[in-house]
């Protein structure tokens, strides 16, 4: 039965009266408990350039390589509590800027392509020249892949000359090349998980084709589709059979078995998304496939979005502060990275390491013993005695009362209870929020007692009250009010005014302030006479 | 004919013996409401013709008399009637030629003394009607005592009052009292039967006029709230005057000189303490049942409650009006308070939740002087029959007309209301589309000294209820600074005018402005479309035509006609005498009707065909209504000009034909100032009566200044529609709760998981006889054990045989 009488209204919501903002249900999932459980923070790097791709290696300890600028930044992924450059790191052998980097399926190898149209094949134990350079593209290449599975031996590439070339890394020969593969810049592409022959590239010309190269006859792919938009990341989702293509604000998630069939479309971004990887989510056992996949997305509106690719909904989304480029999750789950275009590396560290979990749990089962925990009787010395009893649940039995919820209320609104209007002015103009002291004023116009306060203020809260008009009265939000409660309170307090040093100060400021919008409308009128005749003409 | 919105605070309710039903005075019946559903059961009528002031319930004597249910109402027209109000049935009617004020009877306040033989003696209040009226300080008010079983008034008059004053009866019967200006009168009342001469008398001075008192249910206490708020209590009252006998009083007589703290007057009492919290004057003052507590309340709408012991406080506040009445029920954990503003609150008792409310129309309340020409209390919703009123505490009711009872209430400006003598902010306009999907209302701030003024537009849209609706624009100053004179929707399109005195309308629509980029923009909501003027003059009223093609604005004393959707000045019609008040399209047809409301008051009918008047009338208009597809409309008049001051407010309903400047009918009506008219279609759904005759009527709605409201056929002469034929609305009895279980609820069932043991079959094995007994001897339970077993396997098998027996012996 609730009591039905009024509720007590704060004076910000009588004055600044908005329609509700539409409803958004309070995330509690478990989804959200997990990407809560990430330790934020900037991966220290220094870098100024945007972070055009990160990539985790397969293998552990999972190393990462960020691609910014003319280097590839390498990262410990065994280190904790945050990722540590590796000793070697950057690989500087770049005449330009570096793009694509991508570990061979052992991470023993990394290859990547760059502005100059080079691919260059590094080493990850120890510093050193390229092993090898690929050269056969004319223009950057922003797309190079290892295959996924076992094939050590094999690198694609793609470029913005639209040349796709599969190489054999040991000879430096091409052996097939696709000239012409796409009408446009090739920018993504994604190997195969269940093949090591078998690639998706994506292009700018909207177009999204797969490439085997067992296939004989040159320059067909065997399949290709069309995504409606520049195509920014290709990724393909661990069965092989889906294929998740980003471009435009969308994400397409295509059926490649059945022939390239639209199965859903994402919308949740609000501007272009740059950047797709696959993630895990979920407690338990997390260390290597395990927990529920995710298609992890990321925008240049800032947001992170994880999506379910099994049920089709959107399950959790972040915002950054910046637009996000590229995006990686280390396949040991224990931590996520996300590049942006201001060369910021953003980084979530899981806050208990998953491996470390692991052990003590197999320990305690293997033991075969746990010994049941004491329960210590409490004893008056013992703090918590006498908080015995207050955390108590009640039993299905028992009857709860719920205790009213407590209404917070703000002190002017106390004040304002209590019919302590001088006080209630006084404590929200020292709060200098403009929205809620002129929420008070308008609440003491009502109870007419406005200018009752304004006299009664003495010499400090009267420099309160002119200091907030000087700094607010010319805002067009309030203008009308406080100007006319500027010239009131001048009017009203001559004397004390002119006596005190910061009072006339003030007041000086003030009319500045004063002379200096007249000035602006006075311009503005000059700005509306000049184009009124021409609206006039157009309105003809 | 259905009347309905009638006060129910006009005097204090009573509750029932058994605490289930509430007893209201509503004009001249008695409204009986469940206390569990806060509806209206049944009501008394037909025993008074004047306003029912007081209602006095008799109490249960004995438990074989559980379901007896008789109250005593006394009346203004000077009649007491007596009442079975379970059956609804009138028993007795005593005459006393004076109209009561208030009327107590302390003996049936004790239990039992009701049994047959013993006189009822009823104490009244009466207003003395010989004296003139114009006699201002004459002594109007009486206190006399009737008896009511032998119908014939007992010896003289107790006191002469200036003013009939309520009386005031102690729980247990013993006293009775009224504030007199700045005394307090009481009375010792002797057990039953008394003689007249028997009764003593002594007065309790103070300094401030006295508002109300109370006397302390156990104790001889008695408590006076005045008009600046102060509350005395003065303790152990008259010690030596209302002393058992006067020789034991000779006997303790106490020296003069004793000190009292705090008595004025040498008063008969100990002593007198003041405690002060309300700022205005104190409305009611009520002892708890247990003695420990007492209740105060008043103007700012808060009750007080005082620990006697302590003088501590405890708050019940924003009941949103000031407070008139508190009644306490048998039932120590409900009462009620009544709260001028026509609503009483059942209080869950401790705590004092509000657990349910009665809700009645709510009061008119005063606009500022300077700004009253532009307000409109009242909008009717034509669908659902409802009306939407505009309140004090800046919200608008919505009131169902033809079920009498509140639907809900739509909170305009979210401010904490607290009754104050002047209206600074205040819900100026309201106004609802014709289907009811939309409403906009309009509220004024007062500027204090011309600082702060605010004028504030806010349009709602309807939610997923009756007559919810949720905000969905709120545009600051639509008008600049200027006030706001009219506000219209035209009918069939999200579209709406507002009109100022400042010289312009200001067309607006719903649209939404969704762009693709941007989600946040996607918002809909209400802009302007267009602004118009008309010579600078200011606007007066604005209204679309029934279809909805045509805006006419009345610029002072010309009309103008505007096509809304390209904001074209179509055509102008000629001149009033004075400025324009309001302006209304008579149905579909060509005509407008028009009223002024100044000195030259004029009523026209102007026809648009010929953009020339086609006919009018010199009478002082109130309110006009057109119905929706007859050329025909309604016109409340006034008798007296506007001039006048103590005009009486009586005032005619004159029903037209647009063709003809006779009226069809007429009606006279009471309290016509500040009244509404409208027509409503009769909602087939709500009358049996109309959807059987097939004709969709018209029914016309005529409320007064005073919000109470009368539907009646125009049609016919004989208004015969039947009175809404109202569902019994009492709830089911459900068992009450008392004591133990009304605080912590009902005890679960403790007990039932022991039943819930599944039962395990006993299943005995074919032959247990062959196998209890094998094994070897020390691993067999012992003897007396196992025999127990074996019988009980025997008695089974046993059964069994004799089941299958029965059942042959049946083939």
């Amino acid at each position: 039965m609730a009591d039905e009488s009024k509720p007590f209204f704060p004076v910000e919501k009588a004055h600044h009266v908005k329609p509700p903002p539409p409803r958004r249900p309070r995330l509690n999932t478990q989804e959200s408990r997990f990407w809560r459980c990430f330790r934020h923070s900037e991966l220290a790097s220094g870098l100024i350039l945007p972070v055009t791709a990160l990539e985790f290696s397969p293998v552990a300890p999972f190393h990462l390589a960020a691609a910014c600028s003319a280097a590839v930044h390498l990262y410990d992924g065994g280190s904790s509590p945050s990722l540590a450059p590796l000793p070697h790191s950057p690989l500087s052998g770049f005449s330009d800027v570096a793009y694509s980097p991508s570990f061979r399926c052992d991470g023993s190898l990394l290859a990547a392509g760059g502005e100059s149209g080079l691919v260059q094949v590094f080493r990850l134990d120890k510093a050193g020249p390229p092993l090898r350079r690929l050269s056969a593209h004319a223009r950057p290449v922003r797309f190079v892949r290892y295959p996924r599975l076992e094939d050590k031996l094999h690198v694609f590439s793609g470029g913005d000359d639209a040349l796709l070339v599969y190489w054999d890394v040991p000879s430096e020969t091409q052996l097939i090349t696709f000239p012409g593969a796409h009408r446009d810049y090739i920018r993504a592409g994604s190997p195969s998980p269940t093949s090591p022959e078998v690639m998706a590239t994506g292009s700018y010309d909207h177009s999204i084709k797969i490439w085997d190269v067992r296939v004989p006859s040159s320059s067909n792919a065997i399949l290709s589709f069309s995504h409606g938009d520049p195509v920014e990341s290709v990724l393909f989702l661990p069965s092989g059979g889906l294929l998740a293509t980003a471009g435009g604000n969308v994400v397409k998630i295509w059926d490649v078995i059945g022939g390239g069939r639209l199965i859903h479309t994402m919308e949740g971004h609000n501007k272009t998304v740059s950047a797709l990887s696959l993630g895990r989510v979920g407690n338990a056992s997390t260390a290597l496939g395990g927990g529920e996949p995710r298609l992890l997305s990321v925008s240049i509106d800032g947001y992170m979005k994880s999506f379910d690719f099994a049920t089709f909904k959107i399950t959790h989304s972040m915002r950054y502060p910046a637009q996000l480029l590229s995006i990686g999750f280390s396949p040991s789950g224990n931590s996520r990275v996300v590049g942006t275009s201001n060369g910021v590396i953003y980084m979530g560290m899981k806050k208990k390491l998953l491996q470390e979990e692991n052990g003590t749990g197999s320990a305690s089962v293997f033991d075969g013993y746990a010994p049941e925990p004491k329960k210590q009787v409490l004893k008056p010395t013992n703090y918590r005695y006498f908080h015995r009893g207050q955390t108590e649940k009640p039993r299905e039995t028992d009857y709860p009362i719920k205790r009213a919820p407590k209404v917070k209320l703000a002190e002017h609104d106390k004040l304002l209870k209590k019919f302590r209007h001088r006080e209630a002015l006084v404590s929200v103009l020292s709060k200098k929020d403009p929205t809620s002291t002129v929420a008070v004023m308008e609440e003491l116009v009502i109870r007419k007692k406005l200018l009752k306060c304004v006299a009664n203020l003495d010499v400090d809260e009267l420099g309160l009250l002119l200091r907030f008009l000087h700094k607010y009265a010319t805002m067009p939000r309030y203008a009308r009010f406080l100007m006319n409660l500027a010239n009131k309170v001048i009017e009203m307090r001559p004397e004390d005014i002119q006596s005190n040093k910061h009072l006339s100060k003030h007041v000086g400021s003030l009319r500045r302030r004063v002379a200096e919008e007249i000035m602006i409308q006075r311009s503005l009128q000059e700005i509306q006479g000049m184009i009124s005749p021409f609206l006039i003409i157009a309105g003809r | 004919m259905i009347t309905g919105g009638q006060r129910f605070v006009a005097s204090p309710p009573a509750f029932s013996q058994d605490g289930k039903k509430l007893l209201v005075c509503t004009g001249c019946t008695v409204s009986i409401f469940s206390v569990s559903t806060g509806m209206q059961i049944t009501e008394l009528e037909g025993g008074h013709t004047d306003r029912v002031t007081s209602v006095v319930v008799v109490p249960v004597g004995a438990p074989s008399s559980k379901f007896m249910s008789y109250c005593w109402t006394s009346s203004l027209d000077g009649t007491i009637c007596y009442w079975d109000f379970a059956s609804a049935e009138l028993i007795k009617k005593v005459k006393i030629q004076f109209p009561v004020h208030s009327m107590v009877i302390p003996s049936l306040s004790t239990i039992g003394s009701t049994e047959e033989g013993s006189n009822l003696y009823a104490f009244l209040s009466v207003e003395d009607i010989n004296k003139p009226a114009s006699e201002k300080k004459a002594l109007h008010g009486q206190v006399r005592i009737y008896d009511l079983k032998n119908q014939k008034p007992v010896g003289g008059l107790l006191t002469e009052t200036r003013n009939p004053e309520i009386l005031y009866a102690s729980k247990n019967g013993e006293f009775l009292g009224i504030s007199n200006k700045r005394k307090l009168h009481i009375w010792r009342i002797p057990a039953n039967n008394f003689r007249f001469d028997e009764i003593k008398k002594i007065k309790l001075h103070h300094t401030k006029k006295l508002t109300c008192l109370a006397f302390h249910s156990t104790l001889r206490m008695v408590a006076g709230g005045d008009d600046t708020g102060r509350i005395l209590i003065w303790y152990n009252f008259g010690r030596e005057k209302f002393a058992q006998n006067l020789q034991n009083l000779k006997g303790t007589k106490n020296p003069s000189d004793e000190v009292k703290p705090g008595v004025r007057n040498n008063d008969d009492v100990d002593s007198c303490t003041t405690w002060h919290w309300h700022p205005s004057e104190v409305k009611f003052l009520h002892f708890s049942s247990d003695g420990a507590y007492l209740y105060s309340g008043g103007n700012e709408g808060v009750i007080v409650v005082w620990q006697i012991d302590t003088g501590k406080k405890k708050f019940k506040p924003r009941l949103g009006s000031p407070l008139l009445y508190f009644t306490e029920s048998p039932d120590p954990s409900l009462s009620c308070v009544s709260c001028s503003d026509n609503h009483i609150h059942l209080l869950k008792m401790p705590t004092m939740d509000i657990s349910k409310s009665i809700s009645g129309i709510k009061p008119p309340f005063s606009f500022p002087l300077k700004h009253e020409g532009s307000c409109t209390q009242v909008a009717f919703e034509q669908t659902t029959g409802l009306v939407a009123v505009s309140t004090e505490d800046y919200c608008v009711q919505f009131y169902s007309l033809f079920d009498n009872h509140e639907v809900s209430e739509v909170q305009v400006c979210k401010r904490n209301f607290q009754p104050a003598d002047d209206v600074m902010l205040y819900v100026a306009l309201v106004a609802i589309s014709l289907d009811g999907s939309l409403m906009a209302t309009i509220d004024v701030t007062i500027p204090e000294e011309k600082l702060g003024g605010l004028v504030c537009l806010k349009y709602w849209t309807r939610g997923s209820l009756v007559a919810e609706y949720l905000l969905s624009t709120v545009i600051y100053e639509p008008h600049s600074d200027a006030q706001v004179s009219s506000l219209a929707f035209r009918p069939g399109h999200n579209m709406a005018v507002t009109s100022s005195y400042g010289g312009d309308f200001k067309v607006w629509v719903h649209g939404s402005h969704a762009s693709r980029n941007n989600e946040s923009m996607q918002r809909t909501g209400w802009r302007c479309q267009s602004v118009g003027s008309y010579k600078g003059k200011p606007l007066t009223a604005a209204v679309f035509s029934a279809d909805g093609s045509v805006l006419a604005i009345a610029a002072e004393t010309m009309i103008t006609l505007w096509d809304p959707d390209s904001n074209i000045l179509v055509a102008m019609i000629g001149d009033t005498l004075s400025p324009i008040t309001k302006l209304s399209f008579v149905g579909n047809s060509e005509y407008l009707v028009s009223y002024t409301h100044s000195l030259k008051p004029q009523l026209s009918v102007w026809s648009t065909s010929n953009l020339a008047l086609y006919w009018s009338h010199g009478i002082v208009t109130e309110a006009v209504s057109c119905s929706h597809d007859e050329s025909q409309f309604a016109v409340l008049a006034l008798l007296s000009s506007p001039g006048d001051a103590d005009a009486k407010g009586n005032g005619v309903i004159f029903f037209f034909h647009v063709e003809d400047p006779v009226p069809v009918a007429t009606w006279t009506v009471t309290k016509a100032k500040g009244g509404s008219l409208a027509f409503l279609p009769a909602n087939p759904s709500l009358h049996e009566s109309s959807a059987t005759n097939g004709v969709n009527q018209l029914l016309l709605i005529f409320m007064n200044g005073e919000h109470e409201y009368t539907i009646f056929n125009p049609h016919k002469e004989e208004d015969i529609i039947s009175k809404n034929s109202r569902k019994s609305q009492a709830a089911q009895d459900e068992a009450e709760r008392l004591g133990y279980t009304s605080i912590y609820g009902d005890l679960s069932n403790t007990n039932a998981k022991h039943n819930h043991f599944q039962e395990v079959p006993f299943a005995p094995s074919e032959r247990p006889w062959e196998t209890i007994f094998s094994g070897s001897s020390h691993v067999l339970p012992p003897l007396t054990k196992l025999c127990t077993s074996f019988f009980e396997s025997l008695l089974e098998k046993r059964l069994e045989n004799s089941n299958e027996m029965i059942i042959d012996a049946d083939l």
